[in-house]
């Protein structure tokens, strides 16, 4: 049994622009931040200077990862990559992108809890690293390629068990809208850009060590057993979509799809998901088919398997076999992705000739896929293509670009929901070629500046749901009400946080969620039903801190937001109820550092205050609640102009929505007036020297 | 009382009945498992298979009516559940549900109150609209058609004047009690299951 476990003990540094290769101690230096985020958030404090803009040599990139990476703990798989985000506007502020895939596995086995690119390559090159031999190596024959044939080139030099991060052509040409990719379809949005300005083509990582794991084997063991009996479908929905034997409810928009009769049609032999009763841990990775939830039934039948990140059963990214596009298109007949990676063509047109959920449908999605992945274009959570489809319908397109870039594009094509418009279009994005490609490509908040457009006219349009400083909403009221609408003000890129949408959407009936509700938060009345909003109170600013400090927590562990927290199962024997502690419990008996909830929440607090900390030193203000913590338009309007606090809509008060922040605040222990930490805030979480920094500035309190 | 295997036989049973109760025990766990309620005749029938009854036994209804009796007895998770021809019908509560087996045994009677009443439920417990399309799939089977004709029925009596419908933008029909849920917020939250959901991924 190993006194100390989760950590690898080493941090890799790399400077691109001298070349230099070291390493530092994790627990040394890092211990108190955890990983992942926690490890980004620290370096970008400690060493990139405000005013540093995300495409400086100054800035750097920290692909980081926590002490659960590459355990058994369900759900490990995430690699955090923390920079100054290039389409934050108008200013570069940090943000973290996140990736799931092999990668965060691979480089604990190599040694490392976290890899620091700084400075530029003055030509391109990729990283490799092998256990402890790291080498910076020519990346001239690999510039210029797709994401597919760099993983596969760099693949086929390191070993097919390599795992390659890996930009395209998007961010090899500074496309602020560009992701990195492993694993095939894992992808950190906003990420590649930066990559590319460092002329870092990708990072090919081989390990051949081991995690240890400080606890008694045989209370791991259990502990992973019992984590894996709380498991629910894709974002922990803990019923199944249809009437299942083994099930007390159902919930036609769940994510747990499985059920007798239902098959992956293109398997051989096709498998049937089977009922999937929650006491067979063997069957996990049947529940969820997350192209049947966004293409509809019609996806059954081309579903190979499911497939996603190291470590997790969920298989949240399906692999689906679409025969016809091969012909049709010209492209590979497999495609496999989740979420907003799957939905990327698609979300491009306005309607398919044969409806939502047809055949036009699902072939957009493969074209998209295919482009997007391997050029590597980001959709920002499709604010690209919901910017696209206003501009064009609206005229602005036209009117901003030549006639003859304007008539260069098969609109006629575009209006049918002809997917072979994304062939025009994709590439010309990751390209930065003509007008529409360049503008496409900066960001909502860049484009508005170019195009000379207010952002007050985003942040009032409903349709595009667009918050601030570049970024859409993420699980906002249309989830949780007041709660995600806080949740929500808080980052500089869209949040990503999925803690209350999990939750909220996890299937169980009204009353099921208000007593749990009650348990974590203290009332009932931290829930509502969606769209049955009631005012707000002190129990939703609750629940909105424990949300933020838990996404933070994930994404600084290394276990998986788009899953936990694990505060409902499918379990009834269990009246449904989960278990808030699962994180402090893998990771004090991975590390051997015992810690309770309380306790880890406490960490967890300590990086989401140097995140406000960075946020307040990079924007030179302490006035977050003014210049940072908005809320857009939109948020208080109705369509159908319904009020406030009626069943049926999802539209906000303002003077509530105030109070909501007075609360949250009030929480957080921030000034309610400008929203930034008190000092005693700072003191709590082990963040003197930070305070002290922000005082000589004169941004503290 | 000895207790074998998972099922709990009584004192007094030869070893041939007791084996017979384990058996019948296991015939309906068996079936629960695979989503489907167990008939009496079901049991008999694979009792008989099984060689611990022989039809030539003058008493085998009676030996038969006791192994089940004790069987149902003594087993906690086996429960007992009548259709409207007071038929009883078996499951285990280890691989089914109240609810799920309440199912199963409206299906035998009159689809209108099948319906009705997951529609009803749905609307009160969640509370959600029920997309129609759940009731062409497992357990309920009903072809689109038959659905249609169960609905129209529906609209044309009493009793059923609280179920109604509304169409989500992209065609899908739901069915909601007025009951439980104002038509605005049935046709918002039909609209955030079959539509919303999967655009704010």
């Amino acid at each position: 049994m190993a006194k100390q476990g989760g950590w690898a003990g080493k941090v890799l540094r790399v400077d691109l622009s001298s070349g230099r290769i070291s390493t530092e101690d994790t627990i040394e230096k890092y211990k108190d931040f955890l990983g992942g985020t926690g490890i980004g958030y620290k370096v970008i404090w400690d060493e990139v200077p405000a005013g540093t803009k995300a495409f400086d040599p100054a800035n750097k990139i920290v692909f980081g990862v926590g002490p659960l990476a590459g355990t058994g703990a369900p759900c490990n798989g995430r690699t955090a990559i923390t920079t100054l985000w290039p389409t934050c506007w108008p200013k570069s502020l940090v943000a973290s992108g996140h990736m799931g895939g092999q990668f965060a596995a691979e480089l604990k086995y190599a040694g490392y809890d976290a890899i620091i690119i700084e400075g530029k390559a003055d030509r391109p090159v990729w990283l490799s690293i092998v256990d402890r031999k790291v080498e910076i190596k020519e990346a001239r024959s690999l510039w210029g390629q797709g994401i597919r044939r760099t993983t596969i080139e760099i693949s086929q030099i390191m070993g097919s068990e390599a795992s390659v991060a890996a930009i395209g052509q998007a961010g090899e040409n500074m496309v602020p809208m560009a992701v990195v990719m492993n694993s095939v379809s894992h992808s950190a949005g906003g990420v590649g850009g930066v990559m590319g300005s460092k002329n870092l083509k990708a990072i090919g990582v081989r390990g051949t060590g081991k995690v240890a794991i400080a606890g008694d084997k045989g209370e791991w063991e259990k502990l992973v057993k019992l984590h894996l009996s709380l498991l629910g479908a894709n974002n922990q929905h803990v019923v199944p979509n249809s009437p299942q034997p083994w099930a007390e409810y159902f919930n036609a928009g769940s994510r747990w799809v499985a059920s007798r009769g239902r098959q992956w049609g293109a398997s051989q032999p096709a498998i049937d998901t089977g009922s999937c009763d929650p006491h067979d841990l063997n069957r996990i990775a049947y529940r969820t088919n997350n192209s049947v939830f966004y293409m509809g039934d019609i996806a059954w039948q081309y579903t190979v398997r499911g497939n996603g990140c190291t470590g997790c059963p969920i298989r949240c990214h399906t692999m689906i076999k679409v025969p016809a596009v091969a012909a049709k298109y010209g492209i590979p007949e497999m495609g496999m992705n989740t979420c907003g990676g799957l939905n990327f063509g698609r979300s491009f047109f306005k309607s398919f000739s044969d409806g939502p959920r047809g055949q036009g449908n699902l072939e957009a999605c493969m074209v998209g896929m295919h482009m997007a992945d391997d050029y590597g274009i980001w959709c920002n959570y499709s604010q690209l293509q919901r910017d696209f489809i206003k501009l064009y319908y609206d005229g602005t397109i036209k009117s901003k670009l030549s006639e003859k870039e304007f008539k260069g594009f098969s609109w006629a094509k575009y209006e049918k929901g002809d997917p072979s418009f994304l062939f025009e279009l994709l590439p010309k994005i990751a390209m930065k070629e003509g007008e529409l490609g360049t503008v496409l490509g900066l960001g909502t908040g860049y484009m508005l500046e170019r195009w000379g457009i207010p952002e007050s006219e985003w942040k009032e349009d409903k349709n595009l749901v667009y918050w601030h400083l570049g970024f859409p909403k993420h699980h906002a009221n249309e989830d949780a009400g007041q709660c995600g609408v806080i949740i929500n003000t808080q980052y500089n890129r869209d949040c990503q946080c999925h803690s209350h949408c999990n939750f909220v959407r996890n299937g169980l009936p009204i009353d099921v969620q208000k007593r749990l509700a009650a348990e974590i938060w203290g009332s009932p009345d931290a829930v509502d039903g969606v769209g049955a909003y009631t005012p707000m109170n002190v129990y939703k600013a609750r629940m909105a801190k424990w949300s933020v400090l838990r996404k933070e927590l994930h994404d600084s562990l290394s276990l998986c937001n788009w899953m936990g927290p694990w505060i409902a199962s499918p379990l009834k024997e269990r009246a449904y109820r989960g278990d808030d502690s699962i994180e402090s419990l893998l990771y004090s008996l991975a590390t051997g550092d015992q810690k309770n909830r309380q306790e880890l929440d406490q960490v967890a607090e300590r990086i989401f205050v140097l995140h406000r900390a960075l946020t307040i030193r990079d924007m030179g203000t302490k006035e977050m609640r003014t210049q940072h913590d908005a809320v857009p338009g939109w948020v208080f309007k109705d369509p159908s102009g319904k009020d406030p606090f009626t069943k049926g809509t999802i539209r906000m008060d303002r003077d509530d929505i105030s109070r909501g922040m007075d609360m949250y605040y009030e929480e957080m222990d921030w000034d309610k007036k400008t929203g930034a930490p008190n000092p005693a805030a700072y003191q709590k979480v082990g963040l003197v020297k930070v305070a002290e920094e922000l005082n000589k500035k004169g941004l503290l309190l | 009382m000895v207790t074998e295997g998972k099922a709990t036989i009584p004192d007094g049973m030869t070893g041939q009945e007791e084996a017979a109760c384990l058996a019948a025990a296991m015939i309906i766990r068996k079936k629960s498992e695979s989503g489907q309620l167990t008939l009496k005749e079901e049991i008999l029938r694979e009792l008989i298979r099984q060689g611990f009854l022989k039809p030539e036994d003058s008493d085998m209804g009676c030996q038969f009516e006791a192994i089940l009796k004790h069987t149902i007895e003594k087993n906690g998770d086996l429960k007992e559940v009548c259709d409207r021809q007071s038929i009883p019908h078996y499951y285990s509560i280890e691989n089914m549900t109240e609810r799920y087996a309440n199912i199963l045994i409206q299906k035998e009677g009159d689809p209108l109150v099948l319906i009705a009443e997951m529609i009803r439920e749905n609307s009160k417990i969640y509370p959600r609209p029920t997309p129609l399309d759940v009731f062409a799939k497992s357990p309920f089977g009903f072809a689109q058609e038959e659905i249609f004709y169960h609905i129209r029925k529906m609209a044309e009596q009493e009793e059923y004047q609280d179920i109604q419908q509304t169409t989500t933008s992209i065609g899908t029909v739901f069915l909601f009690s007025t009951l439980y849920l104002d038509p605005d917020y049935a046709t918002f939250l039909a609209e955030w299951i079959d539509v919303g959901q999967v655009n704010n991924p």
